[in-house]
């Protein structure tokens, strides 16, 4: 089985070297700009957010998401808002019973520029950053060792949880389940699927308890890390930085209006 | 010396009527390596659980007697310093993996971490850790890519690196194929020749006759027999009580009925059946 | 029943060819346990039998229907497939209502069903645990109750998936029972099994498979002595058979009996 359990591409690049909490100021220092100050920052962020994905050396990787994920769900909401959002009256074509203003096209415009910041830079965070060293450093800064070990399992057990469900539909079908045809049909093969999904996962995450709490998953020593995150100086500078910027975008907004 | 001390333990899991065991004695003494055998039911994973700590701390229900081990006492210890004592490896080797680490070095790394030892020390043992249990060459993979045998071998390993006094198995390969159960019984077999004590529930009768100092007979709860491998291994006893006994042990009580086995100690393994019928 | 196999070749979506060129022909009321390394390709070989996997070529024929053409759930009436993991199938509130499932997915009367339900029950052992939750069993008897859900469907062709994995000895000798009565109705069995000895008691013909392959296939004496191919496919032969080789018996053995009989004579 050859599932992909993160989304990290393991380079050398001046934005892997960079400590993830500077990557995390990268994204908000780009999201927040995007959606609280002027409309024109929205696009506007896109270009920042190209250009780190060029530092960052995940050209490749990034253009894989881009036309698998993210440009389907913006042209989509695109098509959406332009179609059934019932604002303005510059009525630029007509879409069955539906009026497509230009108003509607340029808050339709705003919104998927602002989706595509958001997603494109978490992206980029995710794909130059080593989920594990995202964890441990937050971790270090903080963050509760639950939170950050339920956030890093999930993503590594729901691929185990696809093949699992995979297994019982199997299992059901050998048993004449009809899970093909009719949509009737579909929805009563729901309980015998869910069912026993429900009912292994108590199963495995009380194993899973066990196996961290024997392995003094919850000591009150103070615990260590095996990979040294550095947080260099300009680490530092660098998200100093990324916060003014932010506050002059977010003043820039308050004070123009 | 004993360094596992149990004294008439009794125990209700939450919620049930009858006692997954009834009034326990066991002592294991340090390096002694002891076998637990019994049917599904009879108690054997709940012995481990508790040795081990997770019962009463973990599964709650009602615990009597006393459980010790290397002199501190589970009831006024809390768990998450008896398992610095006592390692624990169970069944689904799957189960085990944490979930919260990349490559199979991070997760043996993983129970250092969380009990702090520094960074420097830390890579030693792992390196260490793997070298004993012979996985060195899967220390970048990931844990998730693994076959059964090999990830069981990880979750052992694991366990290992912490150091703990007691090593307690709970049917290490009894959900691996040939290959995953000859790996795994090799890395116990190291650790058992290196002088640790080891607790382990099985059902393999043939392997444990070969390396068990003593094996335990439980049965609806209760110690049935506890004694030297063959004697407790072939005894009628098991017979009536739906253990698994080895085919050398049963055709051999065959054999004997009909004059065709002389030896008054009834085979466990090939050799002594081998041996004994070659008499003939 | 007929299950014919000709030149089957599996390869999965990610490239791994899991079966290279199998041809085989099961006659009905055959036992057949199929032994062999993990990854050897038995459980794909045997997905093949009811449509959950369809062949990349050649083509897999139970009786008269080609497994193209039929649904999972059409094959279903004809292959009965027990899984291996009780608990990624159980799902109803009650044990009978949970063994009913499958008999009435394939449309039988509900006095057949009654009575195949009943059947299997007996069966099983499980007559006196109809109104329990499932979950309320033990491992051990939800792997019955796994059996007899699939038993009740009244195929002429049955197939087992690993039975004894994590079993006891008791529920082992149940598993191999209910093996015994399906063979003594004429039903065929099928049976991947890692565990060599249960293998050797319970069955007839054995296939031995080998990296996409077949590498024995015959009656379970002349497979089960063959120390050093199985060897290839890291099987080792029964502990009776070892045995008797070790006492350098002419013929090989694997049950008590022959055993027994070797000694003396």
């Amino acid at each position: 089985m050859s599932l992909n359990r993160s989304f990290f591409v393991p380079l050398d690049s001046p934005l892997h070297r960079l400590n993830p909490l500077t990557k995390l100021t990268f994204v908000f220092a780009m999201i927040l700009p995007a959606f609280l100050s002027l409309p024109a920052f929205a696009p506007g962020m896109a270009i920042p957010v190209l250009i780190a994905v060029f530092v960052g050396g995940v050209q490749r990787q990034y253009r894989g998401l881009l036309f698998k994920l993210i440009l389907p769900t913006i042209l989509f909401m695109f098509f959406m808002q332009s179609v059934f959002l019932p604002i303005g009256e510059t009525v630029i074509f007509q879409l069955g019973r539906f009026d497509v203003t230009l108003e509607a096209m340029q808050t339709a415009f705003l919104t998927v520029s602002r989706i595509f910041v958001m997603v494109s830079s978490f992206a980029i965070l995710l794909l130059t950053t080593h989920p594990g060293e995202l964890m441990s450093d937050l971790t270090r800064r903080g963050l509760p060792p639950q939170f950050a070990y339920v956030i890093i399992s999930t993503l590594q057990i729901l691929p185990q949880m696809q093949a699992k469900a995979q297994t019982i539909i199997s299992a059901q079908r050998s048993r004449g389940l009809d899970t093909e045809s009719t949509f009737l049909k579909r929805v009563g093969a729901v309980v015998p699927l869910v069912g026993p999904l429900v009912f292994g996962s108590l199963v495995e995450v009380e194993e899973r308890a066990i196996a961290i709490e024997a392995r003094g998953f919850t000591s009150t020593r103070p615990k260590t890390s095996l990979h040294n995150v550095p947080d260099t100086n300009a680490d530092k500078i660098i998200r100093w930085i990324f916060l003014a910027l932010v506050i002059l975008s977010l003043g820039g907004r308050i004070w123009l209006s | 010396m004993a360094i596992v001390n149990l004294e008439n333990v009794t125990y209700k899991y939450p919620l049930t009527d009858s006692p997954a065991l009834q009034n326990i004695n066991l002592r294991v003494d340090e390096g002694e390596f002891v076998a637990v055998v019994g049917p599904n039911g009879a108690g054997k994973s709940t012995l481990c659980y508790t040795i081990a700590g997770f019962v009463p701390h973990f599964f709650k229900g009602e615990l009597t007697g006393t459980v010790e081990v290397a002199g501190a006492e589970s009831s006024t210890s809390s768990l998450h310093e008896w398992v610095l004592n006592v390692g624990l490896a169970f069944q689904n080797p799957f189960n085990q993996i944490s979930g919260a680490k990349y490559t199979v070095f991070e997760e043996i790394a993983f129970g250092l971490e969380n009990i702090g030892v520094p960074r420097d020390e830390m890579k030693v043992r792992v390196e260490e850790a793997m070298k004993l249990t012979g996985i060195s060459d899967l220390a970048d993979r990931s844990p998730y890519s693994l076959s059964g045998g090999q990830q069981q071998r990880v979750a052992l390993t694991s366990i290992l690196v912490m150091q703990p006094k007691v090593l307690v198995l709970d049917e290490p390969t009894s959900q691996m194929d040939p290959i995953g159960t000859r790996e795994v019984f090799g890395v116990i077999r190291t650790m058992a020749e290196r002088g640790m004590t080891v607790v382990m529930a099985e059902h393999k009768v043939e392997w444990i006759a070969n390396f068990a100092d003593r094996v335990v007979a439980l049965h609806e709860g209760r110690i049935l027999l506890d004694g030297k491998p063959r004697e407790v291994l072939t005894s009628d006893i098991l017979l009536d009580k739906g253990f698994g006994i080895s085919r050398y042990t049963s055709v051999a009580r065959k054999a004997k009925t009909r004059g065709l086995w002389t030896r008054q100690q009834l085979p466990v393994t090939l050799e002594e059946a081998a041996e004994g019928f070659q008499d003939v | 029943m007929n299950i014919t196999i000709s030149n089957l070749h599996f390869t999965y979506p990610n490239g791994v060819q899991a079966l290279r060129g199998i041809s085989l022909t099961i006659e009905p009321g055959e036992q057949v346990g199929i032994v062999g390394q993990n990854g050897a390709g038995k459980t794909t070989l045997v997905r093949h039998f009811n449509g959950l996997l369809q062949p990349t070529s050649g083509m897999v024929t139970i009786g008269d229907w080609d497994t193209r053409k039929y649904s999972v759930a059409k094959l279903a009436s004809r292959v009965g497939y027990v899984f291996q993991n009780p608990d990624e199938q159980l799902f109803s509130r009650d044990v009978k209502t949970e063994v009913a499932f499958g008999p009435r997915n394939l449309g039988y009367s509900s006095e057949q069903i009654q009575s195949q339900v009943n059947e299997a029950l007996a069966m099983t052992e499980l007559s006196d645990k109809t109104e329990t939750n499932p979950y309320d069993l033990s491992p051990t008897w939800r792997k019955m109750v796994a059996i007899a859900s699939v038993i009740a469907m009244d195929t002429p062709i049955v197939i087992f998936d690993e039975p004894t994995t994590g079993q006891d000895a008791a529920n082992i000798a149940r598993i191999a029972n209910v093996i015994k009565t399906l063979r003594e109705r004429g039903r065929t069995v099928i049976t991947i099994t890692h565990d060599i000895d249960f293998c050797a008691e319970n069955f007839e013909r054995v296939i031995a498979m080998s990296q996409g392959r077949i590498l024995l296939d015959g009656s379970a004496n002349e497979v089960l002595g063959q120390e050093d191919i199985l060897a290839t496919t890291y099987v080792d032969p029964p502990q009776l058979t070892r045995l008797g080789k070790r006492l350098r018996f002419k013929k090989t053995v694997r049950t008590e009996e022959e055993f027994l009989a070797a000694l003396r004579g």
